[in-house]
């Protein structure tokens, strides 16, 4: 009996290793069954469709799903020859390039500020956070009225201070900026909440003892919290990217395709939507989300890489 | 046992929560245009009324409300969907099967969708119904919804283009009204002297049907040839056109406006002392005070010849519609004289029945409309393509740089031609 229990409990007993104990698969059954809900998700609503998507790339698409004929890479040929493509990947990656420093940035020294001793702290953390909470096609929306040429409110206070007032979204060098200041405003709030739980998890004992040490405030935020927290940057940094390169609604809702400013601010995704849903050509359609779909990965890949060298994990 | 218990509780009231979630949080604009529902008994039959134009639904919604008086068990739903998403609904229900019952067609789109028989052959039901005549419609208009000898649509409305001028600012220039003595001539004088003092005497937008289309066709121009497999403009007289139109951008005598949403803004701002907009804006306009109190409509100049562009809606019936008798009757009520007299009394659009104009003119009393009717009698069909939508885009993008200034107009005109026609030749 005592030999028995032993055995079981030794991991090394060739019989424990063959059976599973019945615990163990009941455990398994159940983290399947909690697990299945976002699996099945994932698995209809994404991965499906992605290779649906390849798929459609290599077909010119009839109308309503119908007719679809199969013409091989011509699509891809037509897309490397399409000066608009080019034209939208120049302006989705100057657009990320615009946001996510810009925004890791400024929501990094607002929550190294936000978890001070400041008084009134949680109330700023919140309004910080508010536009994140706001539908894009709305914010967007409000932007646009203040951005607006002759009656915003934009132009209004630059004309008041005697500076001369810009056409914000008209104006073709001026409009991707008028943009990239929407997607900054709205990320702000969640990555500075990100970075905010990154910095909570920076020990107090670090700080105590290099101010012993004799260290001013720059010494501790360059040597102990930015590496300390290059993991939630890396984070930060790697969906930031990944998101504001499929940028849509902000680009749809500010410019239209009569705008003047349309080609330098045209959007993979927004070019993708047209010709899917306005040309009715959803095969030449996916083509492009498929180049967006290989220039992310390329770009995620790149990142991380650069993890290994730059990233320290306490 | 108990944790098990409370466990299992819990999964159920999430599972509960979330699908109980995913059926309420649909958006509001395709949820409701999934397929006629209706009970098993056929006895209640819902049908499912699809429009685009937020304006005319109260008008609408009274002339159903009338049906249903007149037959029980039917009843009508409308569901609105804004012009920008219309069409990508329509077509992911059409893709899905679930179009709505009765629906609004445009002479954009109708060839796509009865071509790929989406629509119901209405032929035979006109041919035998007794309560309107196909001939009581202007020929122009149903020939627009008739695709390979098929009636797919009967004609709800027509539109066209006016002239809409400031009573005021032209009273401050001393200019006179414009009238039907007007020509390009004095549209550009008058034009001339209304710019000043930061406001523009004219509206010249990035804009088709209410910009320089009626201004091609004046000029003897067209922009699309009669066949549908040439593009109009590499045809000099409309090149013409352009120039001058664009002319009046060129010579500042017309803020650059390239947005849709800017150019109502610039009337009702006082910007701007004329425009150019059609018969469809007239009840919006006549909610603006500023608009009520100083805006009137003329008729359009004449250039070479006289000329506004018109277009006119359909009503249709959807081929995998579960009530296809239903849907008829409701169709065959909307376009009896009765229904259309209603729709211009409730200033809904002006009707397409021959002779129910008038009852449209007396109920308008904030601006003098009658030049809308007038201009009828040398209107030009909206331009249009099987795939009309995909040209327009592409010529908004290749005649813009002609008001940026980039181009110039030949250039311009040239560049959109070709894209016109390598576009026109995959149809």
């Amino acid at each position: 009996m005592v030999e028995e229990s032993i055995d079981k409990l030794n991991p090394n007993n060739p019989k424990q290793k063959q059976k599973p104990s019945r615990r163990t698969r009941n455990e398994w059954h159940w983290a399947w069954f909690l697990v299945a809900p976002t699996i099945i998700g994932l698995l209809v609503l994404n991965i499906f469709p992605m290779f649906q998507s390849l798929v459609l790339s290599f077909y010119k698409s009839g109308d309503f799903g119908q007719g679809n004929i199969f013409v091989g890479l011509q699509n891809y040929q037509r897309m490397f020859a399409d000066a608009q493509v080019w034209g939208a990947v120049r302006n989705t990656l100057l657009y990320t390039v615009l946001v996510v420093p810009l925004t890791i940035l400024i929501s990094l020294v607002l929550a190294v500020v936000l978890n001070s001793h400041l008084p009134g702290k949680m109330v700023f953390r919140t309004i910080y956070f508010i536009p994140m909470v706001a539908a894009p096609a709305a914010v967007t929306m409000v932007w646009k009225w203040l951005y607006n040429t002759r009656f915003g409110l934009i132009n209004h206070i630059l004309t008041s201070l005697g500076l001369p007032a810009q056409n914000w979204i008209n104006d073709p060098n001026l409009a991707l900026i008028s943009i990239a200041i929407i997607g900054i405003w709205s990320s702000i709030g969640y990555d500075m909440v990100l970075f905010l739980a990154g910095l909570q998890e920076i020990p107090k004992d670090y700080y105590e003892a290099s101010s012993i040490d004799g260290a001013n405030f720059l010494h501790r935020f360059f040597d102990i919290t930015l590496p300390l927290i290059s993991p939630t940057m890396f984070f930060v940094a790697v969906t930031s990217v990944i998101q504001n390169m499929q940028v849509f609604d902000l680009v749809y809702m500010m410019v239209d395709i009569t705008n003047p400013a349309y080609n330098s601010t045209v959007s993979l995704v927004y070019l993708f939507y047209n010709n899917s849903f306005k040309y009715f050509d959803k095969g030449y359609g996916s083509t492009i989300v498929m180049l967006l779909l290989a220039i992310i990965m390329v770009i995620t890949v790149i990142q991380t890489r650069a993890e290994k060298k730059m990233v320290h994990y306490a | 046992m108990g944790r098990k218990i409370f466990a299992l509780i819990l999964t159920f009231a999430i599972t509960v929560g979330v699908l109980g979630g995913c059926g309420t949080s649909a958006p509001a604009s395709t949820a409701s245009t999934s397929s006629s529902g209706s009970s098993t008994t056929g006895e209640n039959v819902t049908l499912n009324f699809a429009i685009w134009d937020v304006q005319q639904e109260p008008g609408l919604r009274k002339i159903a409300d009338k049906f249903e008086e007149k037959n029980p068990g039917i009843k009508i739903k409308i569901n609105v969907t804004a012009w920008a998403d219309f069409w990508t609904m329509l077509e992911a229900a059409a893709t899905g099967g679930s179009m709505p019952d009765v629906l609004w067609m445009h002479s954009n789109q109708i060839y796509r969708y009865a071509s790929h028989n989406m629509l119901l052959d209405l032929t035979e039901r006109i041919k035998n119904t007794e309560k309107f005549k196909l001939s009581d419609y202007p020929d122009d208009l149903s020939q627009i919804y008739n695709v390979d000898g098929k009636q797919y649509a009967i004609p709800k409305d027509f539109d066209t283009v006016g002239l809409w001028y400031n009573k005021t600012m032209f009273d401050k220039a001393g200019v006179k009204y414009p009238d039907e003595t007007w020509t390009w001539d004095t549209l550009y004088k008058a034009a001339k002297k209304l710019t000043g003092n930061g406001v523009y005497g004219i509206l010249a937008p990035l804009r088709n049907q209410e910009g320089y289309y009626p201004f091609i066709y004046q000029n003897g121009g067209t922009v699309i040839s009669k066949d549908k497999k040439k593009s109009g403009y590499s045809d000099p007289a409309t090149v013409e056109a352009m120039k001058y139109y664009v002319r009046f951008v060129k010579e500042k005598l017309s803020p650059k406006i390239y947005g849709d949403t800017e150019r109502a803004e610039t009337l009702e701002n006082g910007l701007c002392a004329m425009g150019f907009f059609g018969s469809w804006n007239i009840a919006t306009f006549a909610k603006n005070d500023y608009m009520v109190k100083n805006f009137d409509v003329a008729v359009l100049p004449k250039g070479k010849t006289r000329a506004t562009i018109y277009n006119g809606l359909g009503n249709a019936i959807s081929a995998s519609t579960k009530h296809p008798e239903e849907a008829w009757k409701f169709l065959e009520y909307l376009s009896s004289k009765e229904a259309m007299v209603e729709q211009g009394k409730l200033l809904i659009a002006i009707p397409a029945y021959k002779g129910t104009a008038n009852d449209w003119i007396q109920a308008n009393k904030a601006f003098h409309v009658k030049p809308f009717i007038d201009m009828l009698d040398y209107a030009v069909p909206y331009p249009a393509s099987h795939q009309t939508t995909k040209w327009e885009d592409k010529a908004y993008e290749t005649l813009k740089p002609s008001f940026t200034g980039e181009q110039t107009v030949q250039q311009a005109c040239e560049i959109t031609a070709k894209q016109m026609d390598q576009i026109l030749a995959s149809e």
